[in-house]
């Protein structure tokens, strides 16, 4: 009984709710590069090596030009054109589109390893790096306020543009002719070939939006939530959100009350261990949110599937 | 026709510089058996990469001296740290000590321990150094370090400094310990930590987290981040990279942060300043002067093999920094840690590890929470 009033008493603080929407953001601008991939019907699973080699790009660029637009500018680019080369396996030279993900990602583990090595002669962190970091933002009148002010304002930059990014993923796949054809090929690339759509310059297009997006993911954890590159430092946020796409069923605005789910029991687990709890029980937290979530929903479309029955 | 005597000839080919390869490294084996000729050589195998600016740089570095030195050569095989590097740890392994060509195969962490161990008993011939790992095999010589000592120092000077009147400091009596794993190896760390703590201020509580791995630097900085809502103002981060996460977050929070396995107050230097200034100085685990150590032993006759050698404050294994942000500690603190150290290398202090299973290392941690 104890330990619960001990758990509201952490959840109920403006640290922990702050600290929710720093760890959501790298996992809710990859879940929404998988939405976008997701809806043209190409699966992007190598995220986590997009954050990666752009997590570093980042870096060696602002460190270069010592601008962190600069260095975020170069993340964006060198992210769309990795997730490009998974299209232009996949699409062009028909591999399967699976692997060339899994390739992307040991690019990402590996490869930033190699390429660190030649920018600085660094091999596990970027310690030669004077590298920059995005701006936090304090927002007028709203950092006034009291606990709100505190939770919402004084977030770095990419957080803001996070959640801004939720909004225009989901204008440009629900109010543009750009997301009718995605969705379109998506869900029917033959019906979309036969009114004239070129699957595959839609495909290669929404890789290239999801790219630049994993793109931002991988430049917030070095750029913002860190201020160096670490070797392995996404730590599988690619992967998680995978998850949490797939748990948002490809919506935007599902993807993000997922993303914050998973960012909830991430910032839920960091504190549980302070109270005693094992750390292997505590690592468990976010999975089994989605277990449970995912158990939830598939009770609620059964309901309601029943009820149509009826 | 053609196609198949080609082949035939390509495979005999084979075979032959197969057999060549055997000739070869059998007889240098036996050759440099003998002892007398020349500098001995050594292959160095990394389970993970160079340039961690700590553990495997530090072993590297110990061997370029005894290279410059004219005491080996060696040559270094990097394998990656991941999962799927994994099978090239034991294949690379396998393959070196078959070749039979180095005089003496160097490895290290708990992760190789097993792979070694069958490796050993595979090719008795063959000599083995394992550093911060045990292997019980009579053609191995493990190098282990009292990380608990080490452990022991640190937390004394953590707990004089969080009951001090220093800069940066908070009322609070409450010190932070961020680990990798829940492991033997990082509880050695924090068992002597919690004691040194506990003995040189009772009242001190510990707040000890681990992030699970050693990369994950975000959530070692969300971990370092609850820890100063907790009132931590000194943090002590072993877990490799991720410790560098806590690093930032002392930085940002205005605390002390003390670094693990080699000088991070020098490496944080080079391009960040903020993350330098917040590091107070750093405990050491000195892998290189262990080999270093073991090869002068192996020089000098020495050496037991099958045998473990744990190295400790006296023999240069573990220690800490003493330049830099450590000269900022008040006199008191320092002269703590003179009169400790001695003690704790004689016996007089006896500190206790994770490594004896029958201690509750769980128990222990779970009494100084704050």
């Amino acid at each position: 009984m104890k330990m619960l009033t001990d758990i509201f008493g952490i959840i109920f603080t403006e640290a922990f709710a702050f600290s929710i929407f720093r760890i959501t953001t790298p996992i809710l601008f990859a879940a929404l590069a998988a939405v976008v991939a997701d809806r043209a019907g190409v699966t992007n699973i190598g995220l986590e090596g997009i954050m990666m080699i752009s997590a570093l790009t980042g870096v060696i660029f602002s460190a270069w030009t010592q601008s962190a637009w600069i260095g975020l500018l170069c993340a964006i680019l060198l992210g769309m054109a990795t997730a490009l080369m998974i299209g232009f396996f996949a699409l062009k030279l028909k591999t399967d589109i699976i692997l060339a993900g899994i390739a992307v990602n040991m690019l990402g583990s590996g490869g930033t390893v190699f390429f660190m090595y030649l920018a600085s002669g660094d091999r596990g962190y970027s310690a030669n790096l004077a590298s920059k970091v995005m701006p936090t933002v304090n927002i007028p009148g709203l950092q006034s306020i009291p606990v709100l002010g505190g939770i919402l304002s004084g977030h770095n930059i990419l957080t803001y543009l996070a959640f801004a990014a939720v909004l225009l993923v989901w204008v440009l796949l629900y109010k543009t002719p750009m997301g009718l054809q995605i969705r379109a090929v998506g869900e029917s690339p033959n019906a979309a070939d036969s009114v004239g759509v070129s699957v595959n310059r839609i495909k290669y297009i929404a890789l290239g939006i999801s790219g630049a997006l994993a793109g931002l993911g991988g430049a917030f954890m070095s750029m913002g939530y860190m201020s160096s590159f670490n070797t392995g430092m996404t730590a599988g946020r690619g992967f998680i959100a995978l998850a949490a796409e797939a748990m948002g069923r490809g919506e935007p605005i599902g993807t993000m009350l997922t993303s914050l789910l998973f960012g909830f029991a991430d910032a839920l687990a960091n504190n549980m261990q302070s109270l005693g709890l094992p750390q292997e029980l505590v690592a468990m937290t976010p999975y089994v949110f989605t277990i449970v979530g995912l158990a939830a929903y598939a009770a609620s479309t059964l309901k309601k599937n029943r009820k149509k029955l009826e | 026709m053609k196609k198949k005597y080609l082949s035939i000839l390509l495979a005999a080919l084979m075979v032959l510089t197969l057999m060549a390869g055997c000739g070869g490294g059998n007889g240098a084996n036996s050759g440099s058996n003998g002892g007398e000729g020349g500098p001995l050589k050594v292959a160095n195998i990394v389970n993970g990469n160079l340039g961690d600016k700590s553990f495997f740089d530090s072993c590297e570095a110990g061997l370029k001296k005894l290279q410059d030195e004219g005491l080996i050569t060696y040559k270094t095989f990097e394998l990656g740290a991941t999962d799927a590097d994994q099978p090239k740890w034991v294949s690379t392994l396998d393959e070196l000590s078959a070749d039979g060509e180095y005089d003496l195969i160097v490895c290290g962490t708990y992760q190789m321990d097993a792979y070694l161990n069958d490796c050993a008993a595979k090719y008795p011939d063959q000599k083995y150094f394992i550093y911060d790992a045990e292997v019980a095999q009579p053609n191995v010589a493990s190098i282990t370090f009292k990380q608990n000592d080490l452990g022991y120092l640190v937390g004394t000077a953590a707990a004089l400094m969080t009951s001090s009147d220093m800069e940066k400091i908070n009322p609070e009596k409450v010190i932070g310990f961020v680990g990798g794993e829940d492991g033997p190896v990082i509880n050695d760390f924090l068992v002597g930590f919690i004691q040194g703590a506990q003995a040189a201020d009772p009242e001190v509580k510990i707040d000890s987290q681990y992030v699970g791995n050693f990369y994950d630097t975000g959530r070692g900085k969300e971990i370092a981040n609850v820890m100063v809502n907790n009132k931590c103002d000194v943090i002590w981060g072993v877990a490799g990279g991720a410790g560098n996460g806590a690093a930032e977050a002392a930085a940002e929070h205005g605390i002390w942060f003390i670094g693990v396995d080699s000088d991070q107050e020098a490496t944080f230097s080079a391009s960040q300043p903020q993350m330098a200034a917040a590091t107070i100085f750093s405990g050491l685990k000195n892998c290189g002067d262990g080999i270093i150590y073991m090869v002068d032993q192996l020089n000098a006759g020495t050496i037991q093999w099958g045998k473990t050698t744990q190295l400790g404050i006296a023999e240069g294994g573990v220690g800490l920094t003493s330049g830099g942000n450590f000269q900022k500690l008040p006199d008191n603190i320092k002269k703590a840690l003179d009169e400790v150290a001695p003690k704790v290398t004689s016996g007089e202090i006896k500190v206790d590890t994770a490594f004896d299973e029958s201690f509750d290392v769980k128990g222990l941690r779970d009494s100084v929470r704050p």
